[in-house]
């Protein structure tokens, strides 16, 4: 996240709202400097005359002018708000990192005092001690200040909490580092940011509540101006001179306002993590791009020349680019390549699961012969409920944490497939039992955090069986399961498949997985399909180079110990700046001037369906002849 | 070099039921040796890792570095003692503070233990080219400007910088992609030569596990299963959860393998209420009663190969 693009999302209301508080700090700080009539001096003017050029806000009962007032009053406001803040920071931000830190004891023991802080009646309490101790600004500011403290202690503990069980402490710690130590260096400057949101937040809530003691008399007392004793003088004369109440509540709106609004920007820097993938300039739907010429064919599922590219900050990112296939009933694709391949991302292209704004969407995709992209959003809907199913990676984001199993279960079959509350029942039970889920009548009434992650993989795959789906895509459906249960999950997902007669398009890292289920195979490299065809003849006869790498890559069990494995040199493209010619040849150790120069096309294979893309394929004729002119050089080649 | 005894680590699971997340783990590491330890999730690997560092300290059994007791260490030689072994985990990205730079993060160790600053700026620019990382370009820039890859090799970096004798590698490879890991793993292989060092690595794959392991532990609930070569437990499993894993493994990695009984239902009971006798019985397609009346104990099958098991295969 580069710190101009964080700056830059903060947005206009951020920085008018940050000028005003600046703005507003400068004058009252700077006021005995400003050509300002002294704030006290009756018959500066008119008394209760409007607002004129020498005196902007008018003046009021007495002739005072109101904008020295306003500016003097905001020493009050601004000094109690900042200085609240700061009392209350100093005494409960140690116990909360403490707390937070120590946890158990320590923990229980000061957030039970907190709790019972917290549950005092605060402004009465304020007024009480106000009252009994005497109006000055320096009272205020104690109270207002102690007040907010048990807000501050519970605030900085939830942070330091989330952080304390870091790695980067546990290894801290690894390291020899002391407590104090830990601490300052690694949590405090996480917890500073979150803090200081806060704090804008906790300035807003004094400044208002020191109006509110002024307005009832119970801060700094006249003729020293503060807003609240203002906006108090004001109520008098409101119907002869409105613009006296008005100015200060005015400025004391707009201060509280901007608080709030930095305060909440800040926040909003904390929790949102960019991805490289957002819109440069919001535009809504952007114009698709053109797609290549092709044929339809006669296959259940098609897709030609996809193409999904995200306009962002760095320039267009080709996620997806130019990917065709066709898949027919009983089969499964696999489609396996590395992180930012654009593996999920064709996935997500094909189920029109893609953000709307900044993305440029460009090929077709064909169910039986008929584009879906150009069917009205609701027929699109229901074929993305009734024919098309998926199955993610986390089982945990797919289903709803507060509602029960049989209720997550039923819905599809009560919207899609319009049955009775009890058929729908009834129905459920029986597809949670055809995925291995022991006792499902029983299931149906627990709820997810009950299941282990292998038993919420099998309720969503329930789910997307649930309406009898023609193609089923799963993106790494096992990747976050363990061996023995990922194991099991497969087994059940391509019986399912045999059985239903569905097609399956299966994502994946995981080559063995892949060579094991998939009949046929798609690699993508930087967006782009580098090689495709059946599996067998994929993996025996390969002919891409970066496939070649990926499966050289994987230990084998069968390899004896301390074997060193192949590794792909360099990094994936970026792909806002794609390398020229193929993609893969910055990293390609058979690279040559040409690889560098023009994109190489899918050319087919011997094998039938065997496709790939490059220039210098491995294990063919015109490798060999190229192969000899080289061999002299340094490079000599695997095969 | 780190000797192991009797392990046993808890946690309270609240209403008074504890989790018996490792039950007397035992197990030792000879100097320049990398120990593989496998198992599923929630097998204790991780919570034995931590506490092979005393983080926390283990509710009981031996920790030996070097013949020094580690569970007997006070505050502050615990400390002193603590930097000779060191970890790298699974999460390259959570492992690194977000706030603070590369070289901050990698010196904070020398600086800890008092280099003056030049020397540690020297030693910090040299752990980062031994992983593969240009100080010049690195240093400066903070974790989030990095890939996952590249995160792991700074982790290793700060973990190696202390000269620790000691590494245990928590899943560092399971979050990165095939090529990435092989790069990872690479690096281990050839810092492990140069820095003399001894690792334990825990993974849940046995097919990294062992390309970079001598020996291999496999746990399951808390126990261990089998110890052995690791050629000969993966060519001559005895135990039949072993069998197991090997089995779903997909594809055919290893001759015989496609025979092993498989897993077919069930997930691991909790380990809060562990099964009596042995503890994958209530799964083992080998289980009698006497797995359940009485604990199998470690004995040895074969050439350095052992394994807790009523009924193993040999």
């Amino acid at each position: 996240m580069p710190r101009r693009a964080a700056l830059r999302r903060l947005g206009w209301g951020f920085w008018a709202s940050a000028a005003w508080v600046v703005l507003l700090v400068l004058a009252a700080a700077l006021a005995d400097l400003l050509p300002l009539h002294p704030y006290d001096r009756t018959l500066a003017g008119p008394p209760q005359s409007g607002p004129s050029p020498a005196h902007p806000f008018g003046t009021d009962g007495l002739g005072r002018d109101m904008l020295s007032r306003v500016v003097y009053g905001a020493r009050v406001s601004l000094g109690v708000g900042i200085g609240a803040v700061l009392l209350g920071l100093l005494i409960g931000a140690p116990f909360g990192l403490v707390a937070g830190y120590r946890g158990r004891l320590t923990d229980a023991v000061i957030m039970s005092v907190n709790d019972i802080a917290l549950a005092f009646p605060a402004l009465v309490f304020a007024l009480a001690v106000v009252a009994f101790a005497g109006a000055s600004m320096r009272n205020v500011l104690i109270v207002l200040g102690v007040l907010g403290v048990p807000a501050w202690t519970r605030l900085i503990r939830g942070a330091t909490m989330a952080f304390a069980g870091r790695e980067f402490v546990t290894a801290a710690r690894a390291l020899g580092a002391r407590d104090r130590r830990i601490l300052w260096r690694e949590i405090v400057p996480n917890v500073a940011l979150p803090a200081s949101s806060y704090a804008f937040i906790g300035m807003a809530v004094a400044v208002v509540a020191e109006g509110g003691l002024a307005f009832l008399g119970l801060s700094v007392q006249p003729p020293t101006p503060t807003w609240g004793g203002l906006i108090n003088e004001g109520r008098n004369i409101m119907e002869t001179a409105p613009h006296v109440v008005l100015a200060p509540s005015l400025v004391l709106f707009v201060t509280v306002l901007a608080f709030n609004l930095v305060g909440d920007r800040l926040r909003a820097l904390t929790d949102v993590r960019e991805i490289g993938l957002e819109p440069g300039r919001r535009r809504a739907a952007l114009p698709p791009l053109p797609a290549a010429e092709h044929d339809v064919e006669p296959a259940l599922l098609q897709v030609a020349d996809l193409r999904t590219h995200f306009e962002t900050a760095r320039g267009t990112v080709r996620a997806v680019d130019g990917v065709s296939f066709a898949l027919n009933r009983g089969r499964t694709l696999a489609i396996v390549g590395e992180s930012g391949s654009g593996k999920s991302m064709l996935i997500r292209s094909i189920l029109g699961l893609l953000p709307a704004a900044g993305v440029r969407r460009g090929g077709k995709v064909y169910l039986e012969g008929r584009e879906i992209g150009d069917l009205e959003p609701e027929d699109l809907r229901e074929i993305l409920g009734t024919r098309f199913a998926a199955v993610f990676q986390d089982p945990m984001t797919a289903l709803n944490p507060v509602r029960t199993i049989g209720a997550q279960v039923m819905e599809p079959l009560r919207v899609h497939l319009k049955l009775t509350r009890a058929a729908a029942r009834a129905r459920a039970a029986d597809l949670l039992a055809s995925v291995g889920i022991p006792d499902p009548v029983r299931m149906l009434k627990r709820y997810p955090h009950q299941l282990s992650g292998g038993m919420r993989q099998r309720v969503t795959i329930a789910m997307a069986l649930s309406c009898d789906p023609d193609v089923l895509f799963a993106d790494e459906p096992t990747t976050a399961l363990d061996v023995t249960v990922q194991d099991q999950v497969l087994r059940l997902i391509h019986r399912q498949r045999e059985e239903r007669d569905m097609a399956m398009v299966l994502v994946s890292h995981d080559l063995a997985v892949v060579a094991q289920w998939a009949d046929e195979v798609i690699v993508m490299y930087g967006g782009k399909v580098v090689e495709r065809g059946p599996a067998a003849a994929l993996f025996e006869h390969t002919r891409m180079p970066y496939t070649e790498a990926l499966l050289q890559a994987i230990p084998a069990l069968s390899d004896p110990s301390h074997k060193r494995l192949r590794v792909i040199q360099g990094r994936p493209p970026d792909l806002a700046a794609p390398p020229a010619g193929c993609r893969f040849q910055p990293r390609c150790p058979y690279a040559r001037e040409r690889c560098a120069s023009e994109e190489p096309p899918l050319v087919r294979a011997e094998t039938r369906d065997h496709l790939y893309a490059c220039w210098y394929p491995l294990g063919t004729e015109a490798a060999a002849a190229e192969e000899a002119e080289i061999i002299e050089g340094t490079e000599s080649r695997g095969r | 070099m780190l000797r192991v005894e009797d392990l046993v680590v808890e946690f309270p699971a609240g209403r008074g039921r504890k989790v018996h997340a490792v039950s007397g783990v035992s197990f030792d590491v000879a100097r320049g040796e990398t120990l593989g330890i496998v198992g599923e999730s929630g097998c204790g690997k991780s919570t034995t890792a931590r506490a092979l560092m005393q983080l926390p300290r283990p509710l009981s059994g031996s920790v030996r570095l070097d013949g020094a007791e580690l569970t007997a260490l006070g505050g502050e030689t615990l400390r002193r003692t603590r930097r000779r072994l060191q970890m790298i985990f699974q999460d390259p990205i959570s492992s690194l503070n977000p706030r603070r730079k590369v070289r901050d993060i990698v010196a904070e160790g020398p600086r800890l233990w008092g280099l003056p600053a030049a020397e540690a700026e020297k030693k910090v620019d040299e752990m980062l080219t031994a992983v593969g990382l240009d100080p010049g370009v690195a240093a400066g820039r903070r974790p989030h400007e990095f890939s996952g890859g590249q995160c792991q090799r700074i982790c290793i970096a700060r973990a190696l910088v202390l000269e620790p004798e000691v590494v245990i590698c928590d899943e560092p490879v399971s979050a990165l992609d095939v090529s990435v890991q092989a790069q990872i793993l690479g690096l281990l292989e050839d810092l492990k030569e140069r820095y003399r060092l001894t690792l334990v690595f825990i993974a849940h794959d046995l097919a990294v596990v062992k390309n970079v392991s001598d020996r291999i532990l496999v746990m399951y609930l808390g126990k261990t299963c089998e110890l052995a070569p690791s050629d000969a437990l993966v060519e001559r499993p005895a135990h039949p959860y072993t069998r197991a894993l090997l089995a779903s493994i997909p594809g055919a990695p290893v001759a015989g393998a496609q025979r092993y009984e498989r897993l077919t239902s069930g997930e691991p009971p909790s380990a809060a209420d562990p099964p009596s006798g042995c503890r994958f019985r209530t799964r083992c397609p080998r289980a009698e009663a006497r797995c359940a009346a009485e604990e199998p104990a470690m004995r040895r099958v074969g050439d350095d190969q052992w394994v807790a098991c009523h009924f193993p295969h040999v």
